[in-house]
């Protein structure tokens, strides 16, 4: 029975299925929000709204001819997009929408695990980066070259801005953390700033304009993706929308109070929650040109990890002083 | 390390086929060279095949985006070969239609700046403002892209009350959205951080390599053919030439707006000056003998048609020498010492329209200096052979 | 510096209605003077075939079918029509024989669908002759007349 709800939760809910279902209708609304911005459109006929348009997309995909490079390393670079998609899915089990048991830490929910779903969101970098280099194309090395050069700008003031609320709370676990909030809204106020500081380092991590430099198609066509096609193209679009559930996820859950109120409402406080942050996205998105690598760099050390020290000693700050 | 990116003849950022080869270090451009030749067109060999009339479809053909610019250069020219004085009614419509093309081509412009920036929300909104200068043109004269309102002696279609009104109307709209992008242009710090500073052409350079257009108007070289040499309605009217000092893409977005907002100024005076009259006399079919050049401000620079006529229907030699040629040594001089990351930007910045430049490829023998004639047959035969005789292809090779 | 510069613009257009139409679903109104494709009123063709000397795409053929009863055969290939409408001024009866209608949606899957062709007595006009009562509906490609 145990055995049964352990494949029932990895494959139906919150696992594959679910957050292929929510990320496709989180890409949707990524889509139709960045395109109402621009006073256009966005998908409209597949489905009702156009819905089922990131589904229809996949389903292309997956019928699409699926060509490697003659000069790929073949083994790594077909294996690449099913690890992504693997472990962007592993990290979204972390999430406390599905585990708020306070009480019983269980193997989804335990003390630290905001730590290793940091660590699972920044894998697939490194993922993107060998892939571009295993697909050894040119575009795909600049692209690779490139993501590496922002990981290194954006990582840092991110796991700053994720952790101080978490020494706020005096907890390194996600659901203890949402529920200190819970008790203590006001608090919130004071992570603001690392709220909007971890905005914007989630979309770096994304890759979305203002940070979509690795795949920037005007200037390296596909970028990272250049050689990829097919389904493995499929499996890599897919782990990023998954990315970009997750990710929002965690702000809700670190910055925005969690998701209280058990299975049903608390699932309703996701979605509204994660629709929020990916609406914000969105508007970062429509709001901005794309920058250069070195100005991400230069922004990110100089601007990003600035405020999100202050943020930290903020956090530390009131630690001290408030009971 | 440094290895060499080729951008071009197929590359996203370019809409059409041009070779540009970067030898890079990391993200950085040590060396840049530029190759042609890959489209050939042959207008100017259909070009002495067709008699004055049909001449003038084919010249608007040259280019989709200013077909009114090489309609019309190719139009002043031959009324200069038959001597014609068109009707000052007939003047303005077509100087009001060149600059509503100009209008047109410069938010489309701007929209592709804003695109290879990565700066899509302003490509957009950019975009969905050119539909109102399109509607005009086509409600003006029928069609959004070809306008076809010249003719030999005079333009084809009137302008009534009502058509009038809405131009202006039209043109107040834009200029108030105009200003804004004028104001968010120079305002958006990531956009202004990609642009400013970005592909610099100084004053004496832009002057050495004979760059045209908004490119020279943006290194300081205040050169525009309307005000120089105005040519038909351009005397009359009341506009200033727009120039910037930055000399660098920045310089060219604004210089290109400060242009649409002289744009609407003129199209305002020319609406409210129409005067009465015909709209065209009547053209002979044959030109006496003789060669005339024809100079035209063109929205990416100056147009020049070359016009020779030896007393038939139609032209002995007609040489077009389209703005985007002019430009492309300035071009490389730009790319050197920037970005990968600049490369798209840069290159849009000269407006380049590839197949408005591209010409007929002579063989010349380098030894013998004699042009050679190749047959498609022989070409056929040569691929053939070549395809037979090629290597078997190996890995590609990885500069890393 | 200021910065979301835009931010107004966006969330001002975020409830507005697109500015995109929904084209092949709802369509456009062209403006009146539309050059869309070119026609024949056979009636008043005099052949006289300035349009076919005129036009830029050799479009326009005209060939004999029975000189005895002056019978011609007229021929628009729109596949090659470049619609710039110089048949219609070169045309020098009045009312014209050629005229444009505002038809724009003519793709075909097949270039030879897009041939229109009239077979028709060469109209005799007197100078400066009455117009026909009512001008001719388009006629679609591929119809006779005689």
């Amino acid at each position: 029975m145990a055995a049964l709800r352990t494949i029932l939760y990895l494959l139906v809910y919150p696992g594959v299925l679910f957050l292929f279902a929510y990320s496709t209708f989180c890409e949707w609304f990524d889509r139709k929000a960045y395109a109402r911005l621009q006073n256009r459109m966005g998908p409209t006929h597949t489905g009702k709204f156009g819905l089922l348009q990131p589904i229809a997309d996949f389903v292309k995909l997956l019928a699409k001819e699926d060509v490697v490079p003659a000069a790929a390393d073949k083994g790594l670079f077909a294996v690449l997009p099913a690890i992504a998609l693997a472990v962007v899915s592993t990290a979204g089990l972390l999430l406390p929408v599905w585990n708020f048991d306070l009480a019983r830490p269980t193997w989804t929910s335990f003390p630290g695990d905001i730590i290793v779903i940091l660590y699972l969101l920044s894998l697939p970098t490194l993922i993107l980066f060998l892939a571009a280099w295993s697909s050894t194309n040119l575009f795909s090395t600049i692209g690779g070259a490139r993501v590496l050069t922002m990981l290194f700008g954006y990582e840092v003031p991110l796991f700053l801005a994720v952790l101080s609320p978490a020494i706020l709370a005096d907890s390194w676990r996600l659901a203890e953390i949402a529920a200190f909030y819970q008790a203590r809204p006001a608090y919130l106020l004071f992570n603001l700033l690392g709220f909007l500081v971890a905005l914007v380092a989630v979309q770096a991590k994304l890759e979305r304009t203002p940070f979509d430099i690795p795949h920037a198609e005007t200037e390296i066509v596909g970028g990272t993706f250049t050689e990829y096609s097919g389904k493995k193209l499929a499996l890599f679009r897919l782990a990023f929308d998954i990315e970009l559930v997750v990710a929002s996820g965690l702000l809700a859950a670190v910055f925005l109070g969690g998701f209280p109120g058990g299975a049903v409402v608390g699932f309703a406080h996701f979605a509204v929650k994660t629709l929020f942050i990916v609406f914000l996205l969105s508007l970062l998105r429509a709001l901005t040109s794309r920058i250069r690598v070195d100005q991400v760099v230069s922004f990110s050390w100089k601007v990003l990890a600035p405020l999100a020290v202050l943020q930290l000693l903020a956090a530390i700050l009131l630690k001290g002083f408030l009971p | 390390m440094s290895f060499e990116i080729p951008i071009g003849p197929q590359h996203p950022a370019l809409k059409e086929p041009i070779s540009l080869r970067m030898t890079v270090e990391g993200e950085v451009i040590t060396n840049a060279d530029i190759r042609l030749g890959y489209n050939h067109r042959g207008i100017e060999k259909v070009a002495e095949e067709k008699n004055w009339t049909q001449n003038i479809y084919l010249a608007e053909r040259i280019c989709g985006i200013c077909s009114h610019s090489h309609a019309t250069c190719y139009v002043q020219g031959v009324e200069k070969l038959m001597e014609l004085q068109p009707p000052r009614r007939g003047l303005y419509i077509r100087y009001l239609v060149s600059e509503l093309e100009r209008v047109h081509s410069h938010l489309l412009w701007l929209g592709v700046a804003g695109h290879e920036a990565g700066f899509d929300s302003f490509f957009m909104y950019v975009w969905r403002d050119r539909e109102i200068v399109m509607d005009l043109l086509e409600m003006i004269t029928g069609n959004r892209v070809h306008y076809a309102i010249n003719a030999i002696g005079g333009v084809r279609r009137d302008l009534d009350a009502g058509q009038k009104a809405k131009v202006l109307e039209g043109v107040a709209t834009l200029k108030k959205r105009s200003e804004y992008y004028l104001n968010l242009g120079g305002t958006e710090p990531s956009f202004v951080a990609r642009i400013a500073g970005v592909g610099r052409l100084s004053r004496e350079l832009a002057i050495a390599l004979c760059a045209t257009g908004p490119t020279a108007r943006a290194s300081g070289v205040a050169r525009d053919v309307r005000k120089e040499d105005p040519y038909a309605v351009y005397d009359e009217l009341d506009f200033e030439i727009c120039t910037a000092d930055t000399c660098d893409v920045l310089g060219r977005v604004v210089v290109r707006i400060k242009e649409l907002l002289e744009s609407y100024k003129m199209i305002e005076q020319m609406v409210r000056n129409l005067p009465a009259g015909d709209i065209a006399c009547k053209a002979p079919r044959k030109a006496k003998p003789g060669e005339v050049v024809s100079r035209y401000e063109a929205p990416r620079g100056e147009n020049i048609h070359y016009i020779r006529a030896n007393g038939t229907d139609r032209p002995e030699r007609l040489k077009v020498r389209a703005p985007t040629l002019g430009n492309y040594p300035a071009t490389v001089e730009m790319l050197k010492k920037g970005f990968i990351a600049d490369i798209p930007l840069i290159f849009a910045a000269i407006d380049p329209c590839i197949c408005c430049a591209e010409r007929a490829v002579a063989l010349i023998d380098a030894r013998g200096g004699e042009t050679a004639v190749v047959r498609m047959s022989d070409l056929r035969r040569q691929a053939i052979a070549r395809h037979l005789n090629a290597p078997v292809k190996g890995n590609a090779a990885w500069p890393l | 510096m200021k910065i979301a510069v835009f931010l107004p613009e966006l969330l001002r257009h975020l409830f507005k209605k697109p500015a995109t139409v929904d084209y092949p679903f709802e369509k456009l109104e062209v403006p009146p003077d539309f050059r869309g494709t070119p026609y024949l009123d056979p009636d008043m063709c005099i052949v006289c075939k300035a349009c076919e000397r005129d036009c830029p795409a050799e479009a326009i053929v005209i060939t004999d079918v029975n000189p005895a009863e002056k019978r011609f055969r007229m021929v628009i290939h729109n596949d090659r029509c470049i619609h710039c409408a110089q048949c219609v001024d070169s045309c020098p009866t009045n009312p014209k024989a050629m005229r444009m209608d505002s038809l724009h949606e003519i793709a075909a899957d097949d270039r030879h669908k897009l041939k229109a062709e009239w077979v028709y007595v060469r109209a005799v006009l007197k100078p400066k002759a009455a117009a026909p009562a009512a001008p001719a509906a388009p006629p679609r490609a591929g119809e006779k007349a005689s």
